[in-house]
């Protein structure tokens, strides 16, 4: 793909483009050169990768999980090349093993950590700062506002990681990485950075990598044959004490960075009213207080203390506004300057402009009466509000996302639900198998715990069933491979299930070692590698291969592997009937006439079963119907046992 | 609608093609020069969910989402939805541009107390009143009819854009360019068709 191609530019023939942060982050790392890009895909971060491979300028490619991903990255840079991981903030979590340690030994080529995090979880199962990372690993961190920055920033991160010997952290959250926003000055080629590198202090480390600073090209440095350094590599004891004191060292230099370099910037405005802030809560500020004064953080660790200090003594009143965690805030509280921020703004969920307008009110920066279309907390101030005198719609019902129609995950959940035992579950679309009204699975905490958790609680002997341990084909590579290791190592019975649907479903389809495709290449690039295999070779033999769209055979393989004393694993066989491709199974099914409204085909939670407006003298029974979303698995065939749900014959 | 910002919120449920509309409407907003920021959902949200995307152009835009009842327009493929944003994002100006069609999330209690508790009681129609009631800028379509006039129901949400872009200053030159770019060049025609439906439905209205 050319570059020009993939979005159009104003009719003013200028480079502007329409970005999301994701692919502007991708072209930031193009445009840096990067060579490696690795990753896990995770919701808001999943679109990077993909956006970076159709250029074919790097190796980008899915890896298993996040951990091997940044060793994957961490690697490349030993190897002198530029390298980036992309991860959603519950990822970081997975690789912050090898984090941790990378930040002491430093780096060689440029490596740039991506973290998205998901402020109110949109799609996560919670919602941690990531920005705490970047101060206990004490490495430096980019905070992007708009697709712009993201685009600048990435590239920035390069050169600044392999300035200061240092991983780089650049945090999105769901509002950047998922925002579209125009980027301005595409020029792959050209170095636009707007960080001055030739402020006095440029010294540190003194290293073998300073030589190239000046060249932006990079072009000795990246292609330099690989030579050992155990002193900086190898973190045995003797080495890493020193590489730790080098660290800390260079968190002087970085805070020295963070003041002078330009890119943390005042704008003074007003002399009572100041902002300091980062991310999209500087979008949400700017625009209902253009008036007031701003110090936007964008390198937000360290944070730059002379100029905070500064702010702060030519500015009356300042408030911290940030998302999650009050990190800014206790930063510069440890300078000995105590700000309000959590005062305001909550601790919890995501920024709103409405939040922020109100945080900015109770703060006094606005005189909400004043303001025109202030939000609902104070509508009864303002306007008497919708005419809806029967509140009908205070009564309206929640849409929860739910299983597709034909979802291979149902009938599993729904023999589950009918087994009564307890599932310890994982995170994936069949997450959605704990809703209502399948009801059948009992926890989601971190990719890979179901197995583990089921070893656990067989232990624990709580329930007088056996337990079922539950998860995709995509976390099992993730990470229950090696809980199911451990189970058949100690020797604890339950029924592992593989819903295997050859993809990585709710992250948009994304491919796996058990599909044998990566970014690359978009082709085959190894055998699939077979779960059922894998599982022979932990030495677990009784293994069963269901078809999910077969209920009556499902429910009764699952009967019996309950009732078998062993370890044992089902496996189911259908794809998703989204990914790669929409499925259909080309036939449509009806409910007949003189259903008795028993509800049961309802308990599935098709969304092609619908229930009739009209229950005719049923009293409170509802008559169900199927509309045209039907793709036809059959599933409410086998479940309706009076026989009211038949295929539609189309006679041709 | 004046050249001040524009924020457009489109809503419906996952899988209706709220992302697709929001990607058309933005392009064509810049395409016409405009600042603009748009806001989507992905990942969990999207099966089968309640999604809305947020697009705010103008001449200089800060923050990516709508802030509360200042919405200009508001798009919906569900009745349903509609509902559900107009609360939050409309005032008495805003244009909505609604499906009179909705789908009742399709599963409910048992017990009938709970169904009207849990707001199963409402129907498409008690919802059209109030909107009737409160919205002078009102464009409830039947949406479906007109799709499967033009033989696929998929194309609903296309013909509700027809519709956005009779009221925009956009022109329509740089709208059905946004859709080609946007769409499997197959179903250009019959796209272009649609979105040509509301664009005339709208033209029609307004000559009355």
């Amino acid at each position: 793909m050319k570059y020009d191609n993939f979005t159009d530019s104003h009719n003013s023939g200028s480079s502007d483009k329409l970005l999301t942060g994701n692919e502007a982050i991708a072209l930031g790392a193009r445009k840096a050169g990067v060579d490696i890009a690795t990753g896990y895909p995770g919701t808001p971060s999943s679109e990077i990768l993909p956006f970076l491979a159709k250029f074919k300028s790097a190796a980008v490619n899915w890896s298993i999980n996040e951990k091997t991903a940044l060793e994957i990255a961490a690697g490349a840079s030993i190897g002198f090349k530029r390298s980036m991981f992309t991860t959603k903030h519950v990822g970081l979590n997975v690789a912050s093993d090898p984090l941790m340690t990378l930040a002491i030994t430093g780096v060689r080529g440029g490596l740039v950590i991506v973290t998205a995090d998901d402020p109110g979880m949109h799609s996560s199962q919670n919602e941690q700062d990531n920005r705490l990372y970047a101060k206990f690993a004490k490495i430096p961190m980019l905070e992007p506002s708009d697709s712009e920055e993201c685009f600048n920033f990435t590239a920035d991160a390069f050169e600044i990681s392999e300035k200061f010997d240092t991983p780089v952290i650049l945090r999105t959250t769901t509002r950047i990485s998922h925002s579209r926003s125009i980027v301005s000055n595409l020029d792959v080629l050209g170095v636009t950075s707007l960080i001055n590198y030739d402020y006095h202090n440029s010294d540190y480390p003194n290293s073998h990598l300073n030589n190239n600073l000046n060249d932006h090209l990079h072009s000795n440095l990246h292609n330099r044959p690989y030579v050992k350094d155990i002193e900086k590599f190898v973190m045995a004891p003797v080495f890493a004490r020193n590489r730790h004191k080098l660290a800390i060292k260079r968190l002087e230099y970085l805070t020295d960075f963070s003041n002078n370099s330009g890119i943390n910037k005042i704008e003074y405005n007003s002399p009572d009213f100041g902002i300091i802030t980062s991310g999209i809560s500087y979008q949400y500020a700017k625009e209902i207080v253009p008036y007031a004064s701003f110090l936007k953080l964008s390198f937000s660790y360290p944070v730059p203390d002379n100029l905070i200090k500064e702010f702060v003594g030519n500015v009356k009143n300042v408030v911290v506004i940030e998302e999650l965690e009050p990190f800014i805030q206790d930063e510069i509280s440890s300078l000995g300057i105590n700000l309000k921020g959590k005062e305001y703004f909550p601790r919890c969920g995501e920024l709103t402009p409405d939040l922020v307008k109100l945080g900015l009110a109770e703060a006094g920066f606005l005189d909400v009466r004043n303001v025109p279309n202030a939000p609902n907390k104070y509508n009864k101030y303002i306007k008497s509000g919708f005419d809806d005198p029967e509140n009908i719609l205070e009564t309206l019902p929640p849409r929860l996302p739910v299983l597709c129609s034909g979802c291979p995950h149902t009938a599993v959940f729904y023999a589950l639900k009918k087994l009564r035992v307890p599932v310890m579950g994982d995170i994936g679309c069949y997450t959605l198998g704990a809703m209502p009204p399948l009801s059948a699975m009992d926890s989601c905490i971190s990719m890979g715990l179901a197995f583990g958790a089921a070893q656990g609680l067989s232990i624990a002997k709580s329930s007088h069933k056996k337990t079922v341990g539950i998860m995709g084909d995509s976390t099992f590579f993730h990470s229950g491979i090696t809980s199911l290791i451990d189970a058949k190592y100690n020797n604890i019975s339950f029924t592992a299930i593989i819903l295997d649907n050859a993809t990585t479903a709710m992250t948009g389809g994304q491919d796996h070692p058990g599909t044998g495709k990566n970014l690359s290449l978009n082709q085959s690039i190894s055998g699939k590698i077979d779960i059922k295999k894998i599982i022979e070779g932990i030495g677990i033999s009784e293994i069963y291969t269901i078809d999910p769209y077969d209920y009556n055979e499902t429910f009764k393989v699952l009967k019996n592997a309950l009732e078998s004393e062993n370890l044992n694993a089902v496996i189911t066989n259908r794809p998703c009937v989204l990914y790669p491709k929409k499925l259909d199974c080309g036939k449509k099914f009806e409910v007949l006439e003189g259903c008795l409204g028993c509800d049961l085909c309802m308990q599935i939670g098709c969304p092609s079963i619908l229930a009739s407006r009209s229950s005719g003298n049923l009293g409170d029974k509802r008559i169900p119907f199927i509309d045209a979303s039907c793709i036809g698995c059959s599933i409410c065939k086998d479940i309706c046992i009076f026989n009211f749900i038949r295929e539609i014959k189309i006679n041709r | 609608m004046d050249d001040s910002i524009q924020n457009i919120l489109i809503c419906g449920i996952g899988g209706q093609g709220v992302v697709l509309a929001g990607k058309i409407i933005s392009l064509a907003a810049f395409e016409s020069g405009k600042d603009i920021k748009t806001s989507e959902v992905h990942g969990m949200s999207q099966r089968g969910g309640s999604v809305s995307t947020h697009i705010r152009y103008g001449k200089k835009i800060f923050s990516p989402l709508i802030p509360e009842n200042e919405a200009t327009a508001i798009i919906s493929f569900d009745i349903y939805e509609t509902a559900r944003y107009i609360r939050l994002f409309a005032n008495e100006k805003t244009f909505i541009i609604s499906s009179e069609h909705g789908k009742i999330p399709q599963w409910t209690p048992k017990n009938k107390n709970d169904r009207i508790k849990n707001g199963i009681a409402v129907s498409e129609e008690d919802i059209a009143n109030i909107l009737r009631s409160n919205f002078k800028s009102l464009y409830l379509i039947d949406d479906k009819r007109l799709a499967l006039d033009l033989g696929n129901i998929k194309v609903s949400n296309i013909i509700l854009l027809g519709i956005l872009s009779c009221l925009s200053d956009i022109k329509k030159e740089i709208w059905l360019k946004a859709i080609e770019k946007n769409i499997p060049p197959k179903t250009a025609d019959l796209n272009i068709k649609a979105f040509l439906t509301g664009r005339n439905y709208c033209e029609n209205l307004q000559k009355l």
